[in-house]
């Protein structure tokens, strides 16, 4: 039981992690809340899905592709409807909301309601701390640590990492440093996109593909930003690992309790938003005129 | 090196700014007083280009509907217009009013992000190492966290971070407020070494006595309009100027 929860945690809470992050991403640098942020999870699935149902490519490939190809349909967005509009706040709520359902009525269209699925590199099982884990899912799991460690590295260790932490942190002092912030948020935007399609790409093995499934990741990433702060990368990654917790907690110790998952999630969105509404890592917003 | 001309800047129905001149030129430390209001910061957020950047980014709404004329030069090159990183690109860099460091970044990381257009992994290093000569508080407290530091380390860290990024004309907004004497004092001294290297400066300040005394030449701005300009004994000489707006 306890290692049955512990490993859905791990694999939830790094496809979470690595959306969260993505999201907190791009709201901290261009102050952009994207509704869209997990329509791109879902178009990388189905990207996948037509790569190696339709198109007969290998499932690595087919996934690098799919990054590629969401990441600069993403991009083409930001530039095209979300920068221009950027400083009308709500404007960006609805266009964001707007285009994931573009995307999910474009894929009804296409796909249909049905629900697909993606094959995925390896077949069986093996054992890890007497648990039965699906070498898909352990795959999974270890290469999502591995691109999170690296997200952390970008931000930590290089250059264009240390300006998107400065432009998120002050967006003038960055300016007055000689940083062209507008790039940086471009280039930030690429990045989250990325993110966020990776998670789809990665996860689509393990899920269920339909126009539908962008929804319930974005409710549970609202969920953790709350909780990890808002544009708080460990605060991302923090909530990521407190909600997959959770879940898993309601899904494996209530009986038939997994329908539960959500709202517990979202229980704990109010409780936060009631006590601690900057969250755990959240600063608030100052200093900006 | 500095020349504008003419500037005039309107937010909404406000003239921040009324047909502003002013020249600065190399080597020199000009100093440009003023009481609360009079549009200071405005000026020096017009030159290094944030006006126009807040303008760009607050397009659409009221508070984008901002105005501003007028022409501003920098070594001979027209730079109104142009964006803020552009500006600092060329060396004229803005040490910005309440300091602003990236409150989250540890002091060194603030420092290197001063130094991001800085080429070359040896220069990076010469230059860090004459700003911690400078400012050795920032050597010790290189992996703290900058909003943890005082007021008066947190405007050192400023003052640094603008250094790294090796300006030819550092403008420096308000330094001294909320410092206390003795701190003040240890900044101003440190404001006329930085002059004293050789980078030429333009500093705005509350605290009249000590910027006058500082200066080659300064400016009175007041009610948007530049009313007096001139060395220490030509301003103090004019009696009006000493009591309507030196206050000394």
């Amino acid at each position: 039981m306890l290692a049955n929860i512990l490993v859905t945690t791990l694999v939830n809470g790094a496809a979470y992690a690595m959306l969260a992050v993505g999201f907190s991403l791009i709201f901290g640098v261009g102050r952009i809340i994207n509704l869209a942020h997990t329509a791109y999870y879902m178009l990388a699935g189905y990207s996948i899905f037509t790569l190696v149902r339709v198109a007969g490519l290998a499932y690595v490939p087919a996934m690098a592709l799919s990054i590629l190809l969401v990441t600069v349909v993403a991009v083409l967005c930001y530039k095209l409807l979300i920068d221009p509009m950027r400083e009308h706040e709500t404007t960006v709520l609805i266009i964001t909301i707007a285009l994931a359902l573009v995307f999910q009525e474009l894929m009804l269209k296409y796909f249909g309601g049905h629900f697909r699925s993606v094959p995925g590199v390896a077949e069986g099982s093996l054992s890890i701390l007497g648990v039965q884990v699906t070498r898909q899912q352990a795959i999974t799991c270890a290469v999502l640590a591995v691109i999170l460690a690296a997200v952390w590295l970008l931000l930590h260790r290089t250059r264009f990492g240390l300006a998107v932490r400065a432009t998120a942190q002050d967006m003038e002092a960055a300016n007055l440093m000689g940083m062209d912030v507008s790039r940086i948020a471009t280039l930030t935007a690429a990045v989250s996109a990325a993110l966020s399609a990776a998670a789809g790409a990665l996860v689509a093995p393990l899920n269920i593909l339909e126009p539908h499934m962008w929804l319930n990741p974005l409710t549970i990433i609202l969920a953790i930003i709350v909780l990890g702060g808002m544009g708080s990368i460990k605060g991302s990654i923090y909530g990521a690992a407190i909600i997959a917790l959770s879940e898993s907690l309601v899904i494996f110790l209530i009986p038939q309790g997994s329908f539960l998952k959500g709202a517990f999630s979202l229980l704990i969105m109010i409780i936060v938003l009631l006590i601690r509404p900057e969250g755990l890592f959240g600063v608030a917003l100052e200093g900006e005129r | 090196m500095l020349e504008v001309k003419n500037l005039t800047v309107c937010y909404d129905t406000a003239m921040l700014l009324n047909e502003v001149s002013l020249k600065v030129n190399r080597g020199e430390l000009v100093g440009l007083v003023g009481p609360n209001g009079a549009g200071k910061t405005t000026l020096m957020r017009a030159i290094s280009g944030l006006v126009l950047w807040e303008r760009q980014m607050k397009r659409g709404t009221r508070a984008g509907n901002i105005t501003l004329t007028g022409e501003v030069y920098f070594q001979g090159q027209r730079i109104d217009g142009l964006p803020p990183h552009r500006i600092a690109r060329m060396g004229l860099v803005l040490c910005p009013e309440r300091r602003r460091p990236f409150s989250e970044l540890s002091v060194e990381e603030n420092l290197k992000a001063g130094a991001y257009r800085v080429r070359g992994r040896r220069a990076y290093r010469d230059t860090l190492e004459l700003v911690y000569q400078m400012f050795p508080v920032l050597q010790k407290r290189a992996r703290q966290v900058s909003a943890t530091l005082s007021g008066g380390e947190q405007q050192m860290l400023a003052l640094g971070r603008a250094l790294m990024t090796r300006p030819v004309l550092l403008c420096i907004d308000e330094p001294s407020t909320g410092l206390s004497p003795l701190i003040k004092g240890e900044l101003f001294a440190k404001i006329g070494e930085i002059n004293r290297s050789g980078i030429t400066m333009l500093l705005v300040e509350q605290d009249v006595r000590q910027t006058l005394a500082m200066a080659g030449r300064s400016y009175i701005l007041s009610h948007s309009k530049i009313v007096a300009q001139g060395k220490k004994d030509e301003l103090m000489a004019d009696e009006t100027i000493r009591q309507s707006y030196l206050g000394l």
